[in-house]
């Protein structure tokens, strides 16, 4: 009948992160509960640690600047377009046309630089047109889909299919152009180059990830998508323009998408339709190991940062320690459902701190 | 005579933080109704809680029947024959009721679930309880107040010692009361105790046996319901006296500021018309399915209204959006202020700035300073009890949440107020509270609609009562007309 209440109770300011901010909630915690708060917090930072000692103690150059350039730089165009996805999905959405939207944009791209009158005439100007060309397309494209999704006031299942069917369509619009040609890049120098080589691409990503990250927190429409992705109906009901915002959120996923499609180009020098492939469920995995729940209303970009230099360190270590192909999918599968996992333990959790 | 089929004794529970309940003792006699009443956070649903299972407790020991019992989770409550009816539904929509009520006794024959037999029971069993739906019926296809009904037939479905009931009629339309009333005195006939939380007192009279009333976690008095008066179970439940249940309030009322024209929306609400003036409260009365609600949403432009004119400030308005709406000066508060009126999962300050945050706004972008600053403002002058506006809105109790969706509409400063039941499930004092702040703001200059289910409150607190029936309305009383009598002629008929 009677049970002991926890020994050791400690008051301590439990921060939890919300939409990545912080909040206090002044509650008196058990050790445990504490440890997990800390967890928490800090989880992504320790796994990037831990995984990078065990890396740098098998193979010490794991830990060199260029090794850490080379894993962000790798994994700028994913970063990009994870931010966008975040959005989709602190939106209460999803958007799965990312992969196609990059195919695309990267084949536009390789067109234009590669017809020899406006790389030569103009590079710098020409590297711009590409950059603006890849951003108008991704934000069109986003835009469709942002605009379906309002007009049916859709919610994570329509967006799933609305987007799924976007990327096909767009899949062959890439294809129709390229005919399935593989298109290799024809330029050797100029300012578009220089988009895809050193530090610019990882530039390029914290660019927008500070600045998306800004949107979110500093913005009414940062603020109205958190409401829209936790409780529509009460988004609804605070007067709030939820269409406007449900297609805002896509238009600027597009957006992010049809700029890793133009720095992808840059980065690796050729362009095909397959440029995309699996990058809508690669920027997912990110998101989702950076904390932003599935179910929409929470997250933030900076840990969606943090997630994306978790998958990256990773897979690089397992590349470096000479894991197989086989086995390193294996590793991929068991962090997506180990990231799902936490995300519905933390949320049993809170709704345990809550019963109270 | 005194045979107790349940006994609590000197139950303590804390929880960090807090002391839940403190020595408190509860018996029940077999075969009568006891009311348990205290207002929200007093300690009533911890105490249920602790009897069927969901907590434990620290201190105290539960005897039942006589016997000593440990309950340790809520299958256990249910096989020593205690039943609970809950107050949030536990029930699966998109199935029909007979489902619902067999879902975890599914009758086999011949080794498949015999649903002829099953439909034929259930439905016998609702008609014997006088219920009006069928067992075919799906839950989504039932009204709210149907919903409640199916849920006290779960509980009434197998047969139990002791059945607690919360607030089971904070959803029913009077003739479901009735129907619900006889239920339980046929309970009590066949010698099944009956715990009877409510917040309605006329109900608590009208029931029971023995009333117990806890304040603070603690055991306030308890005794044979006949022994108190109305106005003594109020005073001991609030811990002050109380001089009038609804304040009145000192206000011209002015000029006209929303004029309602012959609004329709197919199949829900037919020609309504009507004015609201500025210091005004208009009472919305009406069974639950009248179209109250509806006529709420069509102003809000929550919902399409078909045929019409509204007019605001003498100006012809055409709202198709609820961001409209409130650059029009309009504020709905929702009856359900879990679902719609509040996200429970952000804090204090997000629920409250949410409907303006231009406000908000250090130049271009959002300054947290100044939003917390003043979310801060506005919860002490609604005198919003909680540690911390970063507190999220799930952890305050139903009264206070109430006041942050008044703060929310106060935020964005609107002259025009819709309260959609804005006393629902909140207790007696934070109701008295919200009386006093609507009067507050109609001071102010606002104009007010107030819907309620709850005919005293409606008829107490309006100048003007508007009476809804089948989505028409049926009449308008001044205050001095409006007798619960001529109200619910008006709302029954048609």
């Amino acid at each position: 009948m009677r049970r002991q209440l926890p020994k050791r109770s400690c008051r301590l300011q439990f921060q939890i992160e919300r939409g990545g901010r912080y909040m206090e909630s002044n509650v008196i915690v058990s050790r445990r509960k504490k440890l997990i708060g800390v967890l928490r917090e800090w989880g992504l930072v320790f796994s990037i640690i831990i995984i990078t000692v065990i890396a740098t103690i098998i193979r010490p150059a794991f830990l060199s600047g260029q090794n850490m350039l080379n894993i962000l730089r790798a994994y700028s165009t994913i970063g990009i377009a994870s931010f966008g996805m975040a959005y989709a999905v602190i939106g209460g959405g999803m958007d799965l046309s990312i992969g196609s939207t990059i195919s695309l944009t990267a084949v536009i791209t390789m067109l234009i630089v590669n017809s020899s009158t406006v790389a030569t005439v103009a590079p710098a100007s020409a590297a711009l047109l590409v950059l603006l060309v890849g951003i108008l397309i991704g934000a069109t494209i986003g835009a469709i889909n942002g605009a379906i999704m309002a007009a049916v006031n859709g919610k994570l299942a329509e967006s799933f299919i609305i987007t799924y069917a976007m990327q096909i369509v767009v899949g062959a619009i890439a294809q129709a152009i390229v005919r399935g040609n593989f298109q290799a890049a024809q330029y050797r120098s100029g300012l578009f180059k220089e988009f895809g080589i050193g530090i610019t691409p990882v530039l390029f990503m914290l660019a927008v990830a500070l600045i998306m990250q800004f949107l979110l927190v500093k913005t009414k429409f940062g603020r109205s998508l958190y409401f829209l992705g936790s409780n529509m109906s009460a988004a609804k009901m605070a007067g709030l323009k939820v269409r406007k915002v449900r297609f805002l959120a896509h238009t600027i996923c597009g957006m992010c998408a049809g700029l890793a499609g133009v720095i992808v180009v840059a980065r690796v020098g050729s362009a095909s339709v397959l440029q995309g492939q699996n990058y809508e469920l690669d920027a997912l995995v990110c998101v989702a190991i950076g904390g932003t729940s599935l179910d929409g209303g929470t997250g933030s970009i900076m840990r969606t940062l943090l997630g994306v230099m978790v998958v990256g360190f990773m897979m690089t270590a397992l590349n470096i320690l000479g894991v197989q192909s086989n086995a390193q999918l294996i590793v991929r599968g068991a962090i997506i459902v180990s990231a799902v996992a936490l995300d519905v333990l933390n949320k049993n959790l809170k709704l345990r701190e809550v019963a109270q | 005579m005194d045979d107790f089929i349940l006994e609590m004794h000197h139950i303590t529970k804390r929880f960090p933080g807090v002391v839940a309940l403190n020595d408190v003792s509860f018996k029940v006699r077999r075969g009568e109704i006891h009311a348990l009443v205290g207002e929200n956070g007093a300690g009533k649903s911890t105490l249920m809680k602790i009897l069927n299972g969901v907590y434990q407790a620290d201190e105290g020991s539960i005897v039942l029947n006589g016997e000593q019992t440990i309950i340790r989770n809520t299958n256990e409550a249910k096989a020593k024959g205690l039943g609970l009816v809950f107050q949030e539904f536990n029930l699966v929509n998109s199935l029909s009721v007979a489902e619902n009520l067999y879902i975890n006794r599914l009758t086999r024959r011949h080794g498949r679930v015999d649903w002829k037999g099953i439909y034929k029971e259930a439905q016998q069993f609702i008609d014997s309880l006088g219920f009006n739906f069928n067992a075919t019926d799906k839950i989504e296809e039932l009204s709210a107040a149907q919903r409640q009904l199916v849920e006290i037939a779960k509980v009434l479905a197998i047969k139990m010692d002791l059945i607690v009931m919360d607030e089971p009629t904070s959803s029913l339309t009077t003739t479901e009361t009735e129907i619900l009333y006889k239920i339980i005195k046929n309970l009590k006939q066949q010698g099944v105790s009956v715990i009877y939380i409510s917040h309605k007192l006329e109900e608590v009279f009208k029931l029971s046996d023995t009333t117990t009333i806890i304040r603070d976690g603690e055991v306030v008095d308890s005794g044979p319901t006949s022994t108190f008066t109305r106005n003594q179970i109020v005073e001991k439940m609030v811990g002050r006296s109380i001089d009038t249940e609804f304040p009145h309030k000192q206000c011209e009322i002015g000029e006209v500021v929303l004029k309602v024209d012959h609004i329709t929306r197919n199949g829900l609400i037919e020609d309504i018309s009507f004015e609201l003036h500025k210091g005004e409260i208009l009472g919305f009365a009406g069974l639950i399915g009248s179209g109250r609600t509806e006529v709420a949403e069509a102003i809000f432009g929550a919902e399409p209204y078909d045929k019409g004119v509204i007019e605001i400030q003498g100006k012809k308005v055409a709202i198709h959006s609820t961001h409209q709406a409130k650059q029009e000066s309009i504020g709905l508060l929702t009856e359900d202020r879990k679902e719609t009126g509040l996200v429970l999962a952000y804090n204090l300050i997000w629920n409250i700035t949410i409907t303006n945050l231009d406000k908000v706004k250090n130049g271009r972008f959002i300054s947290e300073k100044k939003e917390a600053k003043l979310a801060a403002e506005l919860s002490k002058d609604l005198n919003i009890k909680t540690p911390s506006l970063k507190q999220y809105a799930i952890n305050l109790s139903g009264g206070n949440q109430q006041k942050v969706v008044f703060a929310k509409w106060l935020f964005s400063d609107v002259d025009i107020l819709i309260l959609d039941e804005p006393t629902r499930g909140i207790d007696v004092g934070a109701k008295y509270e919200i009386y006093l702040l609507m009067n507050r703001l109609a001071e102010q200059g606002k104009a007010i609609i107030m819907i309620s289910s709850e005919l005293p409150e409606v008829i107490g607190m309006s100048d003007r009562l508007v009476v809804l029936s089948g989505g028409r309305k049926m009449g308008e009383l001044s205050h001095e007309k409006a007798t619960p009598e001529a109200v619910m002629s008006l709302a029954v008929s048609n």
